[in-house]
């Protein structure tokens, strides 16, 4: 009888374990695995004039019959075309391209903005901070739109460039790459900001004073001591900033011009313009590939950083 | 023969390595060292001794170049330091909180300044494993800090300091976060090493124990002055003011009026209890005085003793059983609580006294301290 019960109990302690450890489980599931199972789908399929635009469907009721035929109609079209037309590819490369120099950019940027925070009186550094996430309190496509008013050939930029008798003729930013730059740069710089200061800050003083106490100058010091130190930082705000800027869109449809060649930018008209649904859907599965590599990386960085506060 | 005794600062000729001369400084209107001059000679092992806040950390900061003062000079080796950077200076410091670089293994660590001093690979090598040795954590090199203890890393700080053999090691604080029984192990190893390397040392506590037990000479600071520079026995036995007295030990101090009799004064103190004879260390005048006395100088006795000058008549009011000691608190007709020690030399002896006895508490001419207020 008790061991009955007990057995009883310990199968209930193993479903509440097993229930709480499938709540993230069913997330990732609901919200990841299915989506790109149905994207991947779409892209295995052919385009077609019909809603949705791409055959086949999946028609339950004919049963196995029908499934067994479903599975037939699929095929790698998509995929080879990918990689007969040197569009694609050249997107893509040209889209690591501009999100790895944005990324260094911000951290040029950033790293010194973040240095600067970490550095000034304590009373001041969550006015800082609140200045680096403001603008987020305004819609991202608001800004971008503003960026447009700003670089344009009649903008503030040119206006204010000619005003100080630094140019004589307006120049030409807005539609081209250097557009898309100023773009990702400006938006994703805090981005950079916020991890680089979060290890920064927490930078023991003493440990620049023992450098330097060793024979270290105080520039030394910088690069033995604070760099090595702000490592997880930096490697956490390269990510956060690189792996949305490979994908990225709106930026560069509003502000570049037609030489601008980002594959977010592709994939948009490939669904939209063309409403090729099935190469788009190829496109945003290798999309996808590329991006897990640099997305397991930065969850490593993470996780170390993680034992290393522990 | 007997061998010399190691005081440099009683020969006239011996050249101090170390000089302040009227160094002050301030920050904005707090002063944090007022006017304080005073020398350290080689191979001394020094305490700077005080409360939080008076001034004993800047006083280091200020050797090892991180704070210049606000007037004054610093002398190391009869050369003003005040313009050389912390790097260039022959003086490494040991932090309080270690500091020691998470980063690197301890290896690394303690080879961090032979590095920046580019000496050659195999000299680096050896410097480190002699320093290793030297503090007992061979079996560590290759761990990084946070995978040792902390008694540990408190060694792997010390051997860091030392790795550049320098004229001077500043120690901040360096026992304070060990435990009791490690502190107590880790001060005679401290004392050691100071001999073996023969360096200066010049070491921050707020922890008199640990001042008195370590160091060839105590300063015992308050509000960025000298109170008093001596010897830990001079300092105990012979405080120069009732704020030196206090702050080491435990001691009782009694406000009176003295008179002087000749070699002794009479001190007169409470109503209705006879003055206190005392002997000064130095010729005085008549006028307010305290007394100092250490309460394991007070001896405690049921019967009224005979061969003393000083004796009073009290009630045990409290016990404080310490094992090796234990302290009286007595409580004399006017109010006035006077402690008294005892060793507890005899095992499982019946406590003499318990709470409420009338007891006589006596001591002889010379076991106080007379001291001007």
């Amino acid at each position: 009888m008790d061991r009955h019960r007990r057995h009883r109990v310990g199968k209930l302690m193993n479903l509440r374990r097993f229930s709480l450890i499938a709540v993230p489980y069913v997330w990732l599931l609901g919200l990841f695995l299915v989506p790109f199972l149905i994207v991947f789908k779409i892209s295995l399929s052919d385009i077609a004039l019909s809603i949705p635009p791409y055959t086949p469907t999946l028609e339950l009721s004919e049963g196995w019959a029908g499934f067994r035929d479903f599975l037939s109609q699929l095929d790698f079209e998509n995929f080879e075309f990918l990689a007969t037309d040197d569009l694609y590819w050249k997107s893509y490369l040209s889209s690591v391209q501009i999100a790895l120099i944005s990324t260094l950019i911000c951290l040029a940027i950033g790293f010194p903005i973040a240095y600067g925070m970490a550095n000034a009186p304590r009373e001041w550094q969550p006015t800082l901070m609140l200045l680096v996430i403001l603008p987020f309190w305004t819609s991202f496509l608001i800004r971008v739109y503003s960026l447009i008013g700003i670089l344009s050939q009649e903008g503030m930029l040119n206006q204010f460039l000619m005003w100080i008798g630094l140019i004589n003729a307006p120049l030409t930013i807005l539609n081209t790459n250097i557009a898309v730059y100023i773009g990702i740069v400006y938006t994703y710089v805090p981005f950079m900001i916020l991890p680089i200061y979060a290890t920064l800050t927490k930078l023991d003083g003493s440990l620049l004073e023992a450098a330097e106490d060793l024979g270290c100058s105080r520039t030394e010091a910088f690069w033995r001591i604070t760099v090595p130190l702000s490592k997880a930082g930096i490697i956490a705000g390269c990510f956060l900033v690189f792996i949305p800027a490979l994908g990225e869109f709106v930026i560069p449809s509003l502000l570049g011009g037609s030489e601008t060649l980002m594959i977010g930018k592709v994939l948009y008209e490939e669904f939209f313009a063309n409403r090729d649904w099935p190469v788009a859907g190829a496109v945003a599965v290798i999309l996808l590939l590329i991006l897990i590599i640099p997305i397991v990386l930065y969850q490593r960085n993470e996780q170390k950083m993680m034992d290393a506060d522990t | 023969m007997p061998e010399t005794v190691f005081a440099p600062w009683n020969d006239p000729a011996e050249k101090p390595l170390i000089q302040f001369r009227n160094v002050t400084k301030r920050f904005g209107s707090f002063t944090a060292i007022d006017d304080l001059s005073i020398d350290i000679f080689e191979k001394e092992f020094f305490a700077l001794l005080g409360p939080s806040g008076c001034g004993k950390t800047t006083m280091m900061r200020m050797l090892a170049g991180f704070e210049t003062p606000t007037s004054g000079t610093i002398m190391l080796d009869g050369q003003d330091i005040s313009p050389i950077p912390p790097n260039k200076r022959s003086v490494n410091m040991m932090f309080q909180s270690y500091a020691l670089f998470p980063h690197l293994t301890v290896y690394d660590n303690i080879a961090f300044g032979l590095k920046r001093d580019k000496l050659p690979k195999d000299q680096i090598d050896a410097r480190v494993k002699e320093m290793l040795r030297l503090v007992q954590i061979e079996k560590f090199g290759q761990r990084k800090p946070e995978q040792i203890s902390g008694g540990q890393r408190q060694r792997v700080a010390l051997a860091r300091s030392l790795a550049k053999a320098p004229k001077l090691l500043l120690l901040d604080e360096p026992l304070s976060a060990l435990d009791k029984k490690l502190r107590q192990d880790t001060q005679f190893e401290l004392m050691d090493i100071q001999e073996k390397t023969g360096t200066t040392f010049v070491v921050v506590t707020h922890d008199q124990e640990e001042a008195m037990t370590v160091a060839s000479r105590v300063a015992v600071m308050d509000h960025g002055r000298l109170k008093q520079v001596d010897t830990p026995d001079r300092i105990y036995e012979a405080p120069n003011s009732t704020y030196v007295a206090d702050f080491i030990g435990d001691v009782n101090i009694i406000a009176g009026h003295a008179t002087t009799q000749g070699e002794t004064v009479s001190i007169a103190w409470a109503d209705g209890q006879p003055p206190i004879i005392g002997t000064p260390s130095k010729p005085m005048d008549d006028g307010k005085v305290s007394f100092a006395i250490r309460p394991e100088k007070v001896a405690i006795s049921a019967e009224k003793p005979t061969d003393r000058n000083n004796m009073v008549q009290g009630k045990v009011l409290d016990i404080a059983y310490l094992g090796n000691l234990s302290t009286y608190h007595v409580q004399l007709p006017s109010g006035i609580v006077i402690k008294a020690q005892t060793a507890n030399s005899r095992r499982r002896a019946s406590r003499p006294f318990t709470w409420e006895d009338e007891v006589w508490l006596s001591w002889t001419d010379t076991a106080g301290i007379v001291l001007e207020s």
